[in-house]
């Protein structure tokens, strides 16, 4: 049993990691993400290269609503945003990916300062609608500027290069992807040690007192906005370079739910909880492959049954997970920790 | 975060133990991949098709395969969905020797076309005819088991055309890559054929009520209307409200709204419903349709028409396969490209009732039919167009 | 003069639109008066009263005049159970939780009519005469007309409860202040029952007009988010908002798609959705609240 940590200086205190354990836990997740890419082969890393995409723009959409208290139904268009101006600049353009994938971030911050403007008259309930509306304006865009959009046949994507090497492998784009995704990761935690990230969590928990205490909300929620579709432009970026095509229909409605869901099923409020969350939605689908696979003696038309068992499983999540365990698996994992510390005597 | 990558890390192994089995099952066998919509918006094709690759494959190898090796259908479902379609994509080739590969969408083949191009050894039919995917130079190694969107349309107005010149028409396309597919090239082969295009309504995606777009067809009277990017909601209620109207307009129809069983469900109203049809019906009792009696052999009831292009398609993998193999090559996705477009005056069995050619990525031929109410089934009203002719 | 005629057809198609339109934003602002949850499940619940009214007339073959009642009967159960079972547990929670419960209900509905019915899209039986109807030289399709009557009088009715009937003055009571209304005997969980109930049941009911016209599909609950914007348009709770609100879009939507196209109709929509926000955030007709620390 570990008895408690004393912190003797700010710094200390504000540590992302502060113990032993989780030191040596996070060296040993690092261990593993290199090691993934030489043991799995193409299809888990599809799925491991997928949940990474997911996660950034999961990491994203958190700090808007889990940290700033805006709801958003409108990430996974600015997921499009970003996919569309990777796609773009490497098509007209031809420079270089790292350049691509923040102008993609720049641009879906930009389009994601527009559409939080409406959050300075209207919050909650209204705003969630109000980002509908933007995702379905921006699909009516994406189908009708053709020029810049490619229009209904969108827009086929060059694959990324380093050095003269093309990236066309899960291999090898494992390897930007990863990386992209643990220091987006790290700066979304590092927000939270900032005066920046604390002003977020003073407006979510209650916007009002935070304007009372001095926090101008009107900057503070636009700069969510930004720092939010940044993310999700930046994911949408990976995810063009990934899919190496883009459609108005590669983000639905639909993925917008998705990615809220996973916040809410991992944890809203905790970077652990977008990471968890976003792994979590994204493999379900796939272990109900398995699962149905392996009913299949039982269930004569278990494979006709699966796509509904998915759809009825994801809703199911959502309910189950608000109705009972609001705070999401990092909860759970918390409880799981504090079993394991406070072994043998019970929480 | 460490049970996630544990249980990725178990699925590896299980991944790897199932990466070395190909090698020895590729003495053996040939098989096909493919990604299914057994579920989800386009489930009543996928299913038909599925059966229709599956029959022809189990006559084959009742025919002792090719060369003696049996063939072997790989799928799974994928919800009609391009992400879980890649998902099972990777799924089958990450564990099994695949070098014909049957997608389920135009999404699907458009995102994994550069793949394709990539590793070079497979060759990708499916269930999508779009146009875009009907260009050898930018996808070599796609293939179309019939005519794509535009050339089915291009077949009616060729009808139209020489039913009655000079007849003015409607288009009207669902606002999805879908529909709008063949919007250009039907403006472009109106205009040379002399037709003229008098309407153009393009509905939104989920519209239900289309009185509004029946107004429109009422005032501009068009001789033929030719709908584009539907299975079957809303053409009844289009049809049905042009009739109570007194309109005499001519509505027609692209292949994967000519199931003869959907109209047959819709009843009255679909009397003298038209459209384009690149194969064969399972009700039509040809002579020269030996494929037709086997399958109504096996199938005791009517198949839905996705039946019949998932068993030419099958059929056409398989020869081009055969053809490979007889020439001592390698199966790459070149050499079977290239056996693919070797294909001349190829008898179908009936299915498709003209001995057929594949001089590109797709077989540009079909027949114009006709919903009968009474009789409850499509009947031809034109001979075989090929085109190009 | 023809001209004149035209605009004349397409704006009463557009009422016609409207006013099922209206009627799925009066199950919007039902369940939203008494208990404070915009439930976007309606466009599901509207998608589950299509199937249920075609298991019980095609299925077993009941007459139209039997399974439009045991429809909206369905829907209203299913209410009742959903009310009980998942929303109730969520009292006293955020709104935005609540909110997003029901897009998981949403998600549950579809899969599960998928699951019984399978995915492929279904024709009605039909119930409702399709001759033609005209009025004066104008043409209207009898079906629109029929959803624009059925429409109109169940949202009349409504009026009229809210107005005389205790129930309905309960509701109002629960509406404008929770607590008070408990304090007065008013027994509060009854009525968020009961809103639910009726709220479902009219979803239902507008699910069967709308499979009538359209077909049924289990993609049908997309029209529930045309009825969203009438209601943020019209204001969250206002009953007289849902009808203005969704007669208003109805024919702003039919004119966009006659004379720009139908491309257009979605982006004009969630345009004025926008345009309204920033206006009038709390709706053409609804409360505004004031928000104390």
């Amino acid at each position: 049993m570990i008895i408690g940590t004393a912190k003797e200086t700010y710094r200390a205190d504000a540590a992302l990691l502060t113990t032993r354990p989780q030191q040596t836990w996070t060296g040993v997740l690092a261990l593993v993400l290199i090691a993934l890419p030489f043991t799995l082969n193409d299809y888990w890393l599809y799925l491991v290269c997928l949940m990474t995409i997911n996660a950034v723009a999961a990491t994203g959409l958190n700090i808007l609503t889990g940290f700033t208290g805006l709801v958003s139904l409108g990430q996974a268009a600015f997921m499009a945003v970003g996919a569309y101006t990777v796609a773009w600049m490497e098509r007209d353009l031809g420079t270089p990916f790292p350049v691509n994938l923040v102008a993609g971030g720049l641009v879906a911050a930009g389009i994601g300062i527009v559409v939080g403007i409406p959050s300075l008259r209207v919050k909650g309930l209204y705003l969630a609608i109000a980002t509908i509306a933007a995702s379905f304006i921006l699909h009516f865009l994406f189908v009708h500027w053709e020029a810049v959009t490619g229009g209904n046949t969108g827009i086929n994507v060059a694959p990324a290069r380093i050095l003269g090497t093309e990236l066309v492998s899960y291999f090898g784009l494992y390897w930007i992807i990863m990386p992209i995704t643990v220091l987006m990761v790290l700066g979304a935690a590092n927000l939270f040690r900032t005066r920046i990230g604390r002003a977020f969590i003073a407006i979510r928990d209650r916007d009002i007192s935070a304007e009372v205490l001095g926090i101008p909300l009107l900057r503070y929620k636009l700069m969510s906005f930004a720092i939010a579709s940044f993310y999700a432009g930046v994911a949408g970026g990976l995810w063009a370079y990934f899919f190496r095509v883009i459609t108005p229909d590669s983000f639905p409605f639909m993925a917008s739910v998705f990615l809220l869901a996973a916040i809410i099923v991992g944890g809203m409020g905790t970077i652990i909880g977008a990471l968890l969350g976003a792994a979590f939605m994204t493999l379900v689908p796939e272990l109900l492959r398995f699962v149905m696979d392996w009913a299949s003696p039982w269930l004569p038309n278990a494979t006709v049954l699966l796509s509904p068992v998915r759809t009825i499983v994801f809703g199911l999540l959502i309910i189950g997970f608000l109705v009972f365990e609001p705070q999401g698996l990092a909860e759970i994992i918390q409880r799981v920790r504090r079993f394991f510390r406070l072994w043998p005597f019970r929480t | 975060m460490f049970r996630m990558t544990r249980r990725a890390a178990l699925g590896a192994v299980a991944g790897l133990t199932l990466a070395a089995g190909p090698a020895l099952a590729q003495e053996e066998e040939i098989v096909i991949g493919a990604s299914l919509p057994l579920t989800g918006v386009f489930a009543f094709a996928g299913v038909a098709i599925e059966s229709g690759l599956n029959d022809y494959i189990t006559l084959l190898n009742e025919e002792g395969g090719i060369d003696g090796k049996p063939v072997r259908l790989v799928y799974e479902d994928t919800g009609y969905k391009v992400e879980q379609s890649l998902a099972v994509f990777n799924k089958i080739t990450s564990s099994e020797d695949v070098h014909f590969y049957y997608g389920d969408s135009t999404g699907f083949a458009k995102t994994i076309g550069p793949e394709i191009e990539r590793s070079g050894d497979m060759v990708l039919a499916g269930a999508s005819f779009a146009t875009e995917l009907n260009d050898p130079e930018i996808h070599p190694h796609a293939f179309i088991t019939g005519p794509d969107y535009s050339e089915m349309v291009e077949i009616l107005l060729e009808y139209i055309a020489e039913e009655s010149p000079g007849a003015t028409v409607a288009m009207i396309n669902s606002d999805t890559e879908f529909g709008r597919d063949p919007i250009e090239r039907t403006k472009a082969k109106a205009e040379e054929l002399g037709l003229d295009i008098v309407l153009e309504i393009v509905t939104a995606p989920g519209a239900v009520d289309v009185s509004t777009e029946v107004l429109k067809l009422r005032r501009s009277r068009p001789d033929y209307a030719i709908f584009h990017g539907y299975v079957l909601a809303p053409l009844p209620e289009f049809i049905t409200q042009a009739k109570e109207l007194g309109l005499e307009t001519q509505f027609m129809g692209t292949f994967w709204s000519m199931d003869s069983k959907q109209w047959a469900d819709v009843g009255e109203a679909a009397d003298g419903y038209m459209g384009v049809m690149p194969y064969r019906y399972y009700h039509d009792t040809a002579e020269d349709a030996p494929m037709l009696d086997k399958i109504r052999e096996m199938r005791g009831v009517y198949q839905h028409s996705g039946y019949m292009q998932g068993f030419l398609s099958a059929m056409l993998m398989t020869e081009a396969t055969k053809r490979v193999m007889a020439s001592g090559e390698e199966l790459t996705g070149d050499t079977l490209k290239a056996a693919l477009n070797s294909i001349q005056d190829f008898d179908t069995g009936g299915i498709i009732g003209v001995p057929i050619s594949i001089p590109g990525n797709s077989v540009p031929v079909g027949r114009v039919y006709r919903f009968d109410a009474a009789a409850g089934e499509m009947m031809p009203v034109s001979d075989w167009i090929t085109l190009g002719d | 003069m023809s001209d004149w005629l035209f605009f004349i057809e397409v704006s009463l198609a557009g009422l016609g639109s409207g006013a099922l339109l209206a009627l799925a934003a009066l199950a919007f602002v039902l369940i939203y008066k008494a208990t404070q949850v915009v439930n976007l499940a309606v466009g599901e619940l509207l998608m589950l009263g299509g199937y249920l009214f075609f298991a019980f007339a095609a299925g077993w073959g009941l007459p139209a005049w039997a399974a439009v009642p045991l429809a909206v009967i369905g829907g209203g159960l299913v209410g009742a159970v959903v009310e009980r079972g998942i929303i109730r547990p969520m009292l006293g929670e955020s709104a935005i939780s609540v909110f997003m419960v029901t897009v998981g209900l949403g998600s549950v509905l579809i899969g599960l009519v998928e699951l019984i019915w399978t995915a492929d899209p279904r024709t009605l039986p039909a119930f409702i005469s399709t001759k033609p109807l005209f009025l004066g030289e104008a043409y209207v399709s009898r079906k629109i007309a029929v959803a624009f009557a059925v429409a109109a009088v169940v949202i009349g009715i409504f009026l009229l409860l809210f107005r005389f009937w205790r129930g309905g003055v309960a509701l109002r009571a629960t509406a404008t202040d929770q607590a008070a209304a408990y304090s007065c005997g008013i027994n509060v969980p009854g009525v968020f029952s009961i809103a639910w109930i009726v709220g479902c049941a009219t979803a239902a009911g507008a699910g069967i007009l709308l499979g009538a016209i359209g077909g049924i599909s289990p993609t049908m609950g997309v029209f529930g988010l045309s009825a969203l914007v009438v209601v943020i348009v019209g204001g969250l709770d206002s009953i007289l908002g849902a009808l203005v609100g969704g007669l208003a879009l109805g024919l702003i939507q039919s004119w966009t798609g006659t004379y720009l196209g139908g491309e257009y109709t979605n982006v004009v929509t969630f345009g004025i959705l926008i345009v309204a926000l920033m206006i009038r955030p709390y709706g053409l007709f609804g409360t505004h609240e004031i928000e104390r620390l």
